[in-house]
C-alpha cells in the first residue's frame, strides 16, 4: 500500500506534476507530507519554498481549484489599463516541474483534524504531516443589505481577481459622461487596505482618458479614515478635481440598502438612481475551509503564533495570508508571501530538523494614483508581546517631487515582477 | 534623488559619507568569514523585490554584487544616508554579520543569460 501509493505519486509527479491521490501520510512513511490548501501569495509561496529548500526530503501537495492564479494586487492597474489581463495571470506549472510540488487542481472540500486529513471535492482523501491553510478571503454576501451572491454579476465586487475583473472593467468602460458611479467600501479588517482606493484612482484615470470627466465616482464608506487617505485625497483633488467624492459614515448617514434590479443605492443622507456602475465590496472572512475546520475565532479570521504562524487553534496547521489575523500587518500579498517563508522555514525545523531562526516578515505596498504618481506605505515586523507587531514603518508624503512619484511606480512594477516570480517562478 | 539608479556599486562611491566608510572597514571584515548558507536564507525577504534571476524590472539588481560593495550599500541604507525607505527599514534590523552573509550569498550568483 505505502509503496504503491508512493511510486504512484512519484510517476504522476514526474509525468505532469498533477496528482491523483490516496492513502493518508502514514506512520514510519519514507518521508513527511505537507498539504497546502490555496496557491495564492500565501499557498503558493510556502509550497515553493518549503519543496525547494528541502530537496526532495519534504513531499508537498498544493490543492488549488485554478489552474491558473489571477493576482488581485495589480488588478486595479488592469481596469486602469496599465496592464492586461494577460499580465496579471500565472501558471503553477514551474512549482511541479522545478521544485517537485505535486499538484491537485480541485478544491479542499473538508479538513479531518483529528485524523489529519484533506478531503478533497471528488472525495480522495490526503493525509498530512503538516498542513498549510491559505484560502485567502470569503465574502460576507449578507453584509450589504438588498445585495447577495445572486447581484454580483450586476454590482461586481472585483475582489477576487478573474471573471469578475474583466466584468468590472467592461461596466467601467461603458460608463457615460456624467454617469455615477457608486463604490461601497469595506468594513475593517478587509484584504488590501488601500485597495479600494487605488481602485478609486484607477477609475477616475480611466474615466479621465476616455474624456469623460464629468462621470463621478462617490465612495460610501463605512470608516471614518482609510489608508492613506491624506496621499489619495491630495492626488485625486490634483488629477481629477470634482470627480471623486469620498463620504464618511458621518456623511452619508450610513448604508440603507442597495437596489440591484435599478441600480440604486440609497444612504442615510441621499439616494443615487440608475447608477452607472455599483461596486460593492462587502465585509470579509476568512476563507470558508478555514471557518469549517474551526481555525477561526469570533472575528472570522484566524489567530496564529506570532513566531511561526501556527494555528492557535491546531499545532499541525498553519494558516498564511488574508485568512490569519496577522496582527499589525495587513491583509496583503506581500504580507502573505513573507509570511509564507517563516512558515515554511518552520515546518521544515520540525520536519527535518533544518536550522530555523527568529521570525521576521515584512511588507510594503504601493498605489498608484495617476500616470507615474505611485505612493507606498510599509514597515517591518516581528513576534512581540503576542502578536505580530509593527517594529517600524513608513509611509509616502504628500508634496513629494514628480520624480520621487515616478521611482516609486518602477518599483511598483519592479516588486510584482519580483514577487511573482518568487512565487511561481 | 534618483535613489534607485545610485544603487549601483558601480557609483556607490560617489555619495557616501565618511561615516559610512568606518563601518565599511568593519564590515570587509565579516565579509571574510560570512557564510553564503545563511545569507542564502536571509535573501528570501530580497527576492521579494529583487529578482533572483539578476533581472532589471523597475528594481535594481543585486545579483553579482562585489561582497564590499554589497555591505556598502546596505549600511549607509542602515544609517539612512540613503534615502528610499524601503530599504532603510530592511537594512535596518540587519545585524553586520547577517549584511556580510547576505553579501557573500549575492556576490555567489551570476545573472541568467
Ligand atoms: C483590488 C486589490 C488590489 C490589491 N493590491 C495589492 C497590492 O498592490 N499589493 C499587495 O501586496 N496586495 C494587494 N492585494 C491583496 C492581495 O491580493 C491579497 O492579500 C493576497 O492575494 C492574499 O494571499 P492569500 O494567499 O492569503 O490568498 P489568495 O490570494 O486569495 O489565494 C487563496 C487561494 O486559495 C484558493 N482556495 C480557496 N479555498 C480553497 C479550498 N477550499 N481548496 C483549495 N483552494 C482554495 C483560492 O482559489 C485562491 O487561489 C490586493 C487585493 C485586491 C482585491
Amino acid at each position: 500500500m505505502k509503496a504503491h501509493r508512493r511510486d504512484f505519486l512519484k510517476s504522476a509527479a514526474a509525468a505532469s506534476g498533477v496528482v491523483a491521490l490516496g492513502a493518508p501520510a502514514a506512520l514510519g512513511q519514507a518521508k513527511p507530507r505537507v498539504v497546502v490548501i490555496g496557491g495564492g501569495p500565501g499557498g503558493a509561496t510556502a509550497a515553493k519554498y518549503i519543496a525547494r529548500d528541502s530537496k526532495g526530503a519534504v513531499e508537498v501537495i498544493l490543492v488549488e481549484p485554478a489552474k491558473q492564479f489571477v493576482t488581485c494586487f495589480h488588478s486595479n492597474l488592469y481596469l486602469g489599463g496599465f496592464k492586461s489581463m494577460q499580465e496579471i495571470t500565472h501558471s503553477y506549472d514551474a512549482l511541479a516541474s522545478k521544485y517537485g510540488v505535486q499538484l491537485a487542481h480541485q478544491a479542499a472540500a473538508a479538513i479531518d483534524r483529528d485524523k489529519k486529513q484533506v478531503r478533497l471535492a471528488d472525495g480522495v482523501t490526503i493525509g498530512y504531516d503538516r498542513l498549510v491553510v491559505s484560502p485567502g478571503i470569503d465574502l460576507k454576501y449578507d453584509s450589504v443589505p438588498g445585495w447577495g451572491k445572486a447581484h454580483e454579476d450586476t454590482m461586481p465586487h472585483a475582489w477576487k481577481a478573474g471573471p469578475q475583473t474583466v466584468l468590472l472593467k467592461a461596466r467601467l468602460d461603458a460608463v457615460p459622461d456624467g454617469g455615477v458611479i457608486v463604490m461601497i467600501a469595506p468594513p475593517n479588517p478587509y484584504r488590501c487596505p488601500p485597495g479600494p482606493y487605488e481602485r478609486v484612482s484607477m477609475m477616475a484615470h480611466a474615466l479621465k482618458k476616455a474624456g469623460k470627466t464629468k462621470a463621478k465616482i462617490v465612495v460610501i464608506d463605512p470608516k471614518k479614515t482609510f489608508s492613506k487617505q491624506g496621499l489619495f485625497q491630495e492626488g485625486w483633488e490634483r488629477h481629477y478635481p470634482g470627480m471623486v467624492e469620498w463620504m464618511a459614515p458621518d456623511i452619508h448617514s450610513g448604508l440603507k440598502a442597495v437596489d440591484p434590479a435599478s441600480n440604486t443605492v440609497e444612504t442615510g443622507f441621499e439616494t443615487y438612481k440608475h447608477c452607472a456602475l455599483v461596486n460593492v465590496i462587502p465585509a470579509q472572512t476568512a476563507g470558508k475551509i478555514a471557518l469549517d475546520a474551526g481555525l477561526a475565532d469570533a472575528s472570522g479570521f484566524c489567530p496564529i503564533d506570532p513566531s511561526n504562524m501556527r494555528s492557535a487553534m491546531d499545532a499541525n496547521i498553519h494558516v498564511l495570508g488574508d485568512a490569519s489575523i496577522a496582527g499589525d500587518m495587513p491583509k496583503s500579498a506581500f504580507s502573505a508571501n513573507s509570511q509564507a517563508k517563516v512558515a515554511a522555514l518552520m515546518i521544515r525545523g520540525e520536519l527535518v530538523k533544518s536550522p530555523t531562526f527568529p521570525a521576521r516578515y515584512s511588507n510594503t505596498c504601493w498605489s498608484l494614483i495617476d500616470t507615474d504618481d505611485t505612493v507606498k506605505v510599509g514597515g517591518r515586523y516581528e513576534a512581540k508581546d503576542g502578536k505580530i507587531a509593527a517594529v517600524e514603518t513608513f509611509v509616502s508624503k504628500t508634496g513629494e517631487t514628480p520624480q520621487l512619484r515616478k521611482e516609486t511606480q518602477a518599483e511598483n512594477m519592479g516588486w510584482y515582477s519580483g514577487i511573482t516570480a518568487d512565487m511561481f517562478g | 534623488m534618483n535613489q534607485q539608479r545610485r544603487l549601483r556599486p558601480t557609483r556607490w562611491c560617489l555619495p557616501v559619507a565618511a561615516a559610512v566608510l568606518s563601518s565599511f572597514v568593519a564590515c570587509v571584515e565579516h565579509a571574510a568569514a560570512a557564510d553564503p548558507a545563511f545569507g542564502e536564507y536571509l535573501s528570501s525577504e530580497c527576492v521579494t523585490c529583487h529578482r533572483s534571476d539578476g533581472q532589471d524590472k523597475g528594481i535594481p539588481p543585486i545579483v553579482g554584487w562585489p561582497a564590499d560593495q554589497f555591505v556598502a550599500v546596505l549600511q549607509s541604507y542602515k544609517t539612512k544616508d540613503r534615502t528610499n525607505p524601503v530599504m532603510q527599514t530592511i537594512a535596518g534590523r540587519l545585524s553586520d554579520d547577517e549584511m556580510a552573509a547576505l553579501a557573500a550569498y549575492y556576490a555567489t550568483l551570476k545573472p541568467a543569460n
